[in-house]
């Protein structure tokens, strides 16, 4: 196998066989830097296309900022100033310019860079996937379970039967019927707003339960429902589950140790895949609890024409897609030794 | 088997009654909830009657896509939205004028101002001894450094009726205004403009643009402790504010909702206690079953304008038949429940000059718009308005009522963007607007639809510019009503705008809340009518 050929620029020691050599000669590194590289057409193209669409949305930044009242000559004097009157091509080259030169430009509207930005905004979102996504995969997981020891049994039918009803019970409306319940009715949690981890971590689970429930819940039904699916064909179809229990292995024991592990696939591969899903639902859920995350920032630069903000903000996206893609398939081999990428087999 | 199956429908059984159980528990609890929170709200509403309280913090909440959106950040010259944000820059800055409950201007941080030189020159006293909240003077020197800066920034919340020739500080307390030409509207003018909004320079200076746009400094009621731009602004008691024992509340939080359904939900669940500028009529019973409602009744009459410079409606026929076609009355009846004085004119009855009726006003007559339509061989329009729910139901009632007079009107609703194309291709035909404000000499008033000049004008009359100039150039309040009246009868006498009414909107206050202009309405200025903060207390 010639190291000629791998994508990473890792200045090797030669000779002697060193720790760095072997690194860049390892198949995983390759295959991370080749997952890397192909990125970058990826994101260029998400970025171009995003570009593309807003500019071709009727108004612009000066006329959207200025609104119904303003003159022609004011949105004239406006546009000039914030460089939207240049034409398409000359405006997307100044970006990518400004990637290339490490800054994502500054919003048209508030003048902040867009790095500061997305800085504040960004801890709000991640906090909120993740908590969206331990509640999803916490409760699955338990539910797949116990429906799988005991398929058709009362447990499973009742939980199929309303995962399929969360299955079909829209983010945003739930989002609704959650607030109506859980903060006007029953005054447990708040409607609208954030608290940040610093002013008090209990205050700021609070906030943060109901959108994170909203964005949750049909994932859980989703995760639920597919892992159940995978553990019944394991338990049911394959070889190693029928010799374990010949050698009386206990039925959770076969069930945890052994089935689930190789259930586990399916489901990373699902939650890397929900990423992008999982991102989108964000748009909506945080303008709906006013949470200040980038979704809420994409939504409002969008109706704005803040083209540099909305490039950031798609561009974060894609990032996170990419990354998220390239864990999984990272995972994959952490948990099954037979997956090696790049090599030989 | 049977056995088997009877055991499993019983565990069902039981689980259903487990689940009905646990609903009939959460009714209990609702219901105990509801009940103790209604307690709650009666006993805060008896406490609150009377003088009001100092202390205390308030969230009032902003509609995102008008008030609830600063994008631009808080800086009185570079606040692009700064009319619809005037909750949060008067919080901040205060107002050299305010208007009060009266419908007419009180002293804030300005205490007179008088005419020279013909109405040209404003002289404009303002209160000693004020100081921002940064320490500094808000003197004659710090307005006239805030006015040249607005006046050089593209902003549409700058006043823009009146062309400044120069503005100095001869002391210390005055600030000499000189026109280039009589404006008797000035200080109305400067109502929910930036004008009005006097930051600190030295604060300005030592923060930096970029900073202060974020974290303003003025001499309000309020000062800034966090902005997170667009979504939520906590303001805290201003020390150092001039009038003595005001603002009443510790702490002011502005927060922006979604929509009037959430603000709904979450004044419910206690997230909020004020929610000044409610627009849906549909959501009324609810809020009024909750809380205070404050109807706020609006002062820019919705009227049909016509583009007179090309056909169809360069012919005085055709927009009398548009005239005869409509009946106000009866889409207020339908529509909105015979809740909006119907007007002939460009005055409402919360705002300045207002006259009900105008001599020579063509009213509705479906036979003579028949008569008339027939007599053009037919009427065939593009009839359009800005994308927006409320004009839905308006658009289509108005299209089906000139249907019976044989107009066919195709509509149309245009985003923002798209309806300020229709009026620079100067080839639109009718539309659906608001023609009208607290002054109409200001805002989207009267010059804004008639004036010859202006790019939103569908009317190129000279007569009509001499009025309408006249109206606004008058220092006299009588001369200037004179005026007024006569500019409206032209208008009717040269049918050049059916007007239909105003739709008022609502202030909703949590009970125990209560202020000027948020329980007692103030006209608005422009859409939303002001709150004065600093008397609010809750």
């Amino acid at each position: 196998m010639s190291t000629a050929s791998a994508p990473l620029k890792v200045p090797v020691r030669r000779g002697r066989g060193g720790t760095l050599a072997r690194t860049a000669e390892s198949p995983t590194l390759r295959f991370i830097a080749r997952r890397l590289l192909m990125a970058i057409p990826v994101l260029w193209g998400v970025t171009l296309l995003a570009f593309a669409v807003v500019s071709h949305l009727p108004g612009n930044a000066a006329q959207e900022l200025l609104g119904i009242n303003a003159t022609p000559a004011e949105i004239h004097q406006l546009s000039v100033k914030l460089g939207v009157d240049k034409p398409f091509v000359t405006r997307y080259l100044d970006w990518l310019h400004g990637i290339f030169t490490g800054t994502l430009g500054h919003s048209l509207a508030s003048g902040q860079s867009v790095t500061s930005i997305l800085g504040s905004d960004l801890p709000v979102t991640f906090e909120l996937l993740a908590y969206a996504l331990l509640i999803s995969l916490g409760l699955a997981v338990p539910i797949a379970l116990l429906s799988a020891r005991y398929p058709n049994g009362i447990f499973d039918r009742i939980t199929m039967v309303l995962s399929m009803a969360g299955l079909s019970i829209a983010n945003y409306v739930l989002a609704l019927v959650l607030v109506y319940f859980f903060a006007v009715k029953l005054n447990w949690l708040p409607a609208l707003g954030w608290v940040p981890p610093d002013h008090g971590l209990g205050q700021n689970i609070k906030y943060l339960t109901l959108p994170a429930v909203s964005i949750a819940l049909s994932l859980l039904c989703f995760y639920a429902r597919l892992l159940r699916a995978d553990l019944i064909e394991q338990l049911q179809g394959e070889d190693y589950v029928t010799t374990a229990r010949a050698k009386g292995v206990g039925p959770w024991r076969i069930i945890l140790r052994h089935a689930l592990r190789n259930s586990t696939f399916g489901l990373i591969t699902v939650v890397a895949l929900n990423l992008g899903t999982l991102l989108g639902a964000t748009v909506v859920i945080e303008d709906i609890f006013g949470l200040p995350g980038i979704g809420h920032e994409l939504l409002s630069a969008i109706g704005y024409r803040d083209l540099p903000v909305v490039e950031g903000v798609v561009l974060v996206f894609g990032v996170l897609v990419v990354l998220s893609n390239l864990l999984a398939d990272l995972l994959y081999s952490a948990l099954d030794p037979r997956v090696r990428y790049g090599s030989a087999s | 088997m049977n056995a088997i199956r009877l055991s499993r429908l019983a565990a069902i059984a039981a689980c259903l009654v487990v689940v009905a159980a646990l609903v009939s528990a959460c009714g209990s609890s609702k219901s105990s909830s509801s009940s103790s929170s209604s307690a709650a709200s009666s006993s805060t509403s008896s406490a609150a009657t009377g003088a009001p309280k100092a202390g205390g913090s308030l969230v009032a909440l902003e509609s995102a896509g008008y008030s609830g959106d600063w994008p631009t950040g808080l800086d009185p010259a570079t606040n692009v939205n700064g009319a619809a944000n005037q909750d949060q820059m008067n919080a901040i800055f205060g107002d050299l004028w305010e208007l009060t409950s009266a419908g007419q201007l009180s002293p804030d941080l300005a205490t007179g101002y008088s005419f020279s030189n013909g109405g040209k020159t404003i002289t404009i006293t303002l209160r000693p001894g004020l100081k921002f909240s940064d320490g500094t003077p808000l003197n004659a020197q710090a307005v006239v450094f805030n006015w040249k800066r607005d006046l050089a920034t593209p902003c549409t919340c700058k006043p823009t009726n009146f062309v400044v020739k120069s503005i100095t500080a001869p002391s210390a307390t005055t600030v000499v205004t000189n026109l280039a030409a009589p404006d008797g509207a000035f200080v109305n003018q400067l109502q929910d403009s930036n004008f009005s909004w006097i930051a600190s320079p030295a604060a300005l200076k030592a923060m930096g643009e970029q900073a202060f746009k974020l974290k303003p400094v003025g001499a309000g009621p309020f000062t800034v402790v966090s902005d997170t731009i667009s979504n939520t602004l906590v303001l805290k008691k201003n020390p150092s504010y001039w009038e003595s024992g005001h603002p009443y509340l510790n702490q002011l939080t502005f927060k922006s909702t979604a929509s009037d359904e959430s603000a709904l939900e979450e004044m419910q669940a206690g997230e909020g206690q004020a929610y000044p500028g409610l627009s849906s009529p549909q959501l009324l019973s609810s809020f009024k079953s909750k809380f205070t409602v404050t109807t706020v009744p609006s002062t820019s009459p919705y009227d049909i304008q016509f583009n007179t410079s090309i056909p169809p409606f360069n012919n005085k026929n055709a927009r009398l038949a548009i005239y005869y076609a409509t009946n106000a009355a009866l889409i207020d009846q339908k529509l909105f429940n015979n809740t909006n004085p119907v007007g002939q004119s460009f005055t409402a009855p919360a705002g300045l000059f207002y006259e009900q009726t105008v001599p020579g006003y063509p009213t509705y007559d479906l036979a003579k718009a028949t008569a008339l339509v027939k007599s053009l061989g037919g009427l065939t329009i593009n009839f359009f308005t800005i994308q927006q729910p409320a004009t839905t139901n308006f658009m289509e009632a108005l299209q089906s009522m000139w249907k019976q007079a044989g107009i066919n009107a195709s509509i149309h609703f245009y985003p923002l963007a798209g309806l300020i194309q229709q009026f620079e291709s100067k080839k639109w035909q009718i539309a659906l607007q608001t023609a009208g404000a607290w002054d109409p000499a200001g805002g989207v008033g009267l010059a804004f639809r008639f004036l010859s000049a202006s790019p939103f004008s569908g009317v190129h009359d000279p007569h009509l510019d001499s009025l309408i100039l006249g109206g606004q150039a008058a220092t006299s309040p009588s001369t200037r009503k004179s005026i007024y009246d006569q500019a409206a009868a032209y208008i009717a006498q040269n049918a050049d705008g059916p007007f239909l009414f105003p739709l008022a909107n609502w202030n909703v206050a949590a009970h125990g809340v209560q202020g000027p202009g948020l329980t007692t309405p103030i006209p608005p200025v422009a859409v939303n009518g002001p709150v004065l903060w600093e008397d609010v207390s809750g």
